[in-house]
């Protein structure tokens, strides 16, 4: 009894003292009225290295924007801008590029950013150790790097004439990080990776967080930031893993985070309504969101079948009713950003009454239970789909798309992933359809994605061509528009490109690459660098206090 | 989330019952209650079987202009994203959810009974040996093990059921011990062992219809924890794979939606918590009368 009594008197005492503690931490609030930490929650895949230069994935870019830079940056329109070399110079036969490098950068290991860091990286990226796939594609045709008239001039010398050398420099998959860190073993720079940019990695807490801190020695903003000298105002960024749709908006929502990246529809939506949210809508460049059809293996080498899954597919439909006017519909390979993007709906119709057609002209018949058949063998298509990469609203989309194969006689089978197990079914060719949006830097991606070279895997054992075609007239093409130096030539070539893959049929285009960030109004000054839309720190203001 | 004191809930529940004093409800009502109950069983069998006699319609069958309708006459349960009928799409997942349910509750009762008997009438080594199995299996908790199972065996509805059914079975196997030395102390098998009956037959005829009846009525019970569970599966998305009509999986699909089509979640959710409900109670009458019947008998 008398132990009752003790408790029972220890409860006011304790919620006193929590009283006085909890307005203790309020006063001490009221006094700071900004805070310079800013809670940021993605949704897209943990890298497995931070170090952009390893694989080269859209998480990867993400994270590197805030501590890696590029050589060059490209503005609002397309035009490439100055970063970490503040002049470029092509020769005559366009084999050779000089690259004037920003007097007096540092690297945040103290490392001085000369004409070797760029040597050293390109190196790096071109190193098969370095399982490099999107930096080591962007980079295939320069042969060396050598020193200038000094320290801060690199000369890049090629292969052959390559039009989107400046575009592969831009990327944040070839920036440019610290020659001394690059010489550590890769699990300690995949760890700690050290670059010039405003934030520096400062501990990484797999599955969780990444925490960055301002770089207090920042001196190397893009032309078109409004912060051009200086460090950044924020002093930390803390990078949450949330993978999970709703509960990243959740956070967002109870003010625990401040901006969120792989938003839904139906959230962006409502973010308009209910101010105190903001939607940044910054497509990736490259290509379009599109599903793949790997023309490769049966049956979708009979260009007939491939024909007949795209009538049969209602995407029209399924976009705006998922989307809910958040993503207008693409029939390009190209995201809406590239100004070559060309739309071709003729290519792409909905007609399911042509979908069966085609399918009895190519032998399929259907048996008892509505799949069609041919020589005993099912018309079946797999379908691995890496949750880490998609949002509810876009599997859903599958699954109408699915329903729609469904009704003409294809069983599309439907295989929710985690990305590692993506990759693995992708390398070992197990899929008949993908949905592998794929972000470059310029029109160029066409290469990357339907060159016939792209069918053989990079180092990192990535391959790009997806949908496995593989014509010769295309690679000319190819070839032709990257060698180009002529703008209008260049653009003739790429439409040339856009139309042989339309034609073949290997693609169903659906949207641009969805890429929304929802943020707190609070959140000031933040921009996506118009290279591949990532959001860059540099300019945002501090923050209101919460 | 453990096994445990689920299983001996009952149990307790019904022996308590027969003290003097409890509050059991009235024969009128009980008799009322236990017809809604059958009849509520009924219509889950009805919808598990024979899923076109209720919601003639495709559960698959996509119309996106048709999407988020709220609950009307066309379609009392609203329609989901793709325009799907969610009521047509609920009667229809009852079927693989009790299948998965009662799969996995039969390899659960088949591997416990197994485990139980041998550790109940087995030799003392064996039985040391066989709880501690029990315990181990017992200290892992359920979903862990089940996703364990399906990390290494790759998501299904077969990973599903091999996942739920080992989870459930030292739980069964623990109780089966309990009844089986409970019934081997007991007069009758006393005197049986007296008169010299082979011991197979003592086992086969004396102890074993003494030591089931609880387990069938723990199995009951068990079967509507394991559609729980594999409704749980199915919402981590480990279950069968889209567009299935599976309920954890449309309760999960439906999560995104929540604030704007309260539909999509709702009538999955009550689905799930009426066969858990049903089964529940089921378990408990049938505990109650067997051992309202032990104790007359």
């Amino acid at each position: 009894m008398r132990t009752r009594t003790t408790r029972l008197l220890a409860l006011p005492a304790a919620l006193a003292a929590a009283t006085l503690a909890l307005s203790g931490c309020s006063g001490a609030q009221d006094a700071q009225s900004t805070r310079t930490t800013l809670n940021y929650a993605t949704g897209d895949a943990e890298p497995e290295c931070l170090d952009p230069h390893v694989g080269g994935n859209y998480p990867q870019a993400l994270l590197g924007t805030n501590f890696a830079e590029s050589l060059v940056s490209r503005d609002k329109d397309g035009k490439i801008i100055p970063w970490l070399a503040e002049s470029w110079k092509e020769s005559a036969d366009g084999k050779t590029w000089e690259f004037v490098l920003k007097d007096g950068v540092k690297f945040t290991d103290g490392t001085p950013l000369t004409w070797e860091a760029v040597k050293a990286n390109v190196d790096h990226l071109l190193d098969p150790d370095t399982a490099s796939s999107t930096g080591y594609l962007a980079f295939q045709q320069i042969a060396d790097v050598t020193r200038g008239a000094n320290d801060h001039v690199a000369v890049v010398h090629l292969k052959q004439t390559d039009s989107a050398l400046l575009e592969s420099f831009a990327q944040p998959w070839n920036a440019i990080e610290s020659p001394t860190a690059l010489k550590r073993p890769q699990e300690e720079n995949c760890a700690s990776p050290v670059g010039t940019g405003p934030f520096v990695v400062d501990s990484w807490t797999k599955q969780d967080r990444v925490v960055l801190t301002r770089n207090e020695n920042y001196t190397s903003a893009p032309a078109d930031a409004a912060n051009q000298n200086g460090p950044a105002k924020l002093q930390e960024i803390v990078w949450r893993f949330i993978p999970d749709a709703t509960t990243r908006y959740n956070a967002l929502s109870s003010g625990e985070v401040d901006v969120i990246d792989n938003a839904q529809p139906n959230n962006i939506t409502a973010a308009g309504d209910n101010s105190g949210l903001e939607d940044l809508n910054a497509p990736r460049p490259g290509s379009s969101n599109r599903i793949e059809l790997n023309s490769g293996h049966a049956p979708f080498n009979d260009k007939k079948v491939r024909e007949a899954f795209i009538r049969a597919a209602n995407v029209d439909d399924g976009i705006q009713s998922l989307f809910m006017g958040t993503a207008p519909r693409s029939t390009s390979a190209l995201g809406s950003t590239e100004p070559l993007s060309k739309d071709m709906p003729g290519s792409y119709p909905h007609d399911v009454d042509a979908a069966n057609r085609l399918l009895d002209e190519a032998g399929w018949t259907k048996g008892s239970d509505g799949i069609r058949e041919k020589d005993g063998k099912k018309l079946t298509a797999r379908f691995p789909v890496s949750t880490n990469q998609s949002i509810p609203a876009e599997q859903s989309l599958f699954e109408q798309i699915q329903a729609g194969a469904k009704e003409v006689g294809i069983d599309v089978k439907l295989q929710p992933v985690d990305l590692q197990s993506w990759y693995s079914a992708l390398g070992k060719d197990d899929y008949e359809l993908v949905d592998a949006p794929y972000t470059k830097v310029g029109p160029d991606v066409l290469r990357i994605l339907y060159h016939s070279d792209s069918i053989k895997p990079a180092p990192s054992g990535y391959f790009a061509n997806h949908a496995q075609i593989d014509d010769e007239q295309l690679d000319t093409v190819l070839d032709k528009a990257r060698a180009s130096t002529d703008a209008d030539e260049r653009a003739k070539l790429y439409e040339q490109a856009q139309q042989i893959i339309a034609d073949a049929q290997v693609i169903l285009p659906l949207y641009d690459q969805q890429n929304h960030f929802l943020h707190s109004t609070g959140v000031k000054g933040l921009r996506a660098l118009p290279t591949v839309n990532t959001p860059t720190f540099l300019d945002v203001e501090p923050l209101p206090a919460s | 989330m453990s096994a445990v004191p689920s299983l001996d809930a009952p149990d307790r529940r019904a022996r308590r019952r027969r003290t003097p004093g409890s509050q059991a409800p009235g024969p009128l009502a009980s008799q009322i209650g236990l017809w809604v109950l059958l009849a509520c069983a009924a219509v889950l069998a009805l919808a598990g079987l024979f899923p076109g006699l209720l919601a003639p319609g495709d559960p698959l069958a996509v119309d996106p202009a048709q999407a988020f309708q709220a609950p009307g006459w066309s379609h009392p349960f609203g329609t989901d994203e793709s325009g799907r009928n969610v009521f047509t799409r609920v009667v229809h997942g009852a079927g693989p959810s009790l299948f998965i349910g009662v799969a996995a509750t039969v390899l659960g009762v088949g591997l416990g009974a197994v485990l139980g008997l041998l550790t109940g009438l087995g030799r003392r080594w064996l039985d040391a040996a066989g709880s501690r199995l029990i315990d181990a299996m017992l200290a892992f908790p359920t979903l862990l093990l089940a996703l364990l199972l399906i990390a290494v065996r790759g998501p299904g509805v077969a990973g599903v059921v091999v996942a739920v059914g080992l989870s459930s079975a030292p739980g069964y196997a623990r109780l089966l011990r309990a009844e089986v030395r409970r019934v081997s102390r007991s007069g009758h098998v006393e005197a049986a062992r007296m008169l010299g009956h082979s011991p197979l037959r003592i086992v086969v005829r004396h102890v074993l219809p003494g030591a089931l009846g609880p387990l069938l009525a723990v199995a009951t019970l068990g079967l509507g924890q394991a559609i729980v569970w594999s409704s749980a599966l199915g919402y981590l998305g480990l279950g069968a794979p889209p567009p299935a009509p599976e309920w954890g999986a449309m309760l999960n699909a439906g999560r995104t939606y929540v604030t704007s089509a309260w539909w999509m979640t709702v009538f999955p959710g009550l689905a799930i918590v009426a066969v858990g409900v049903v089964a529940t109670l089921l378990g408990r009458r049938l505990s109650a009368h067997l051992a309202g019947r032990s104790a007359g008998g």
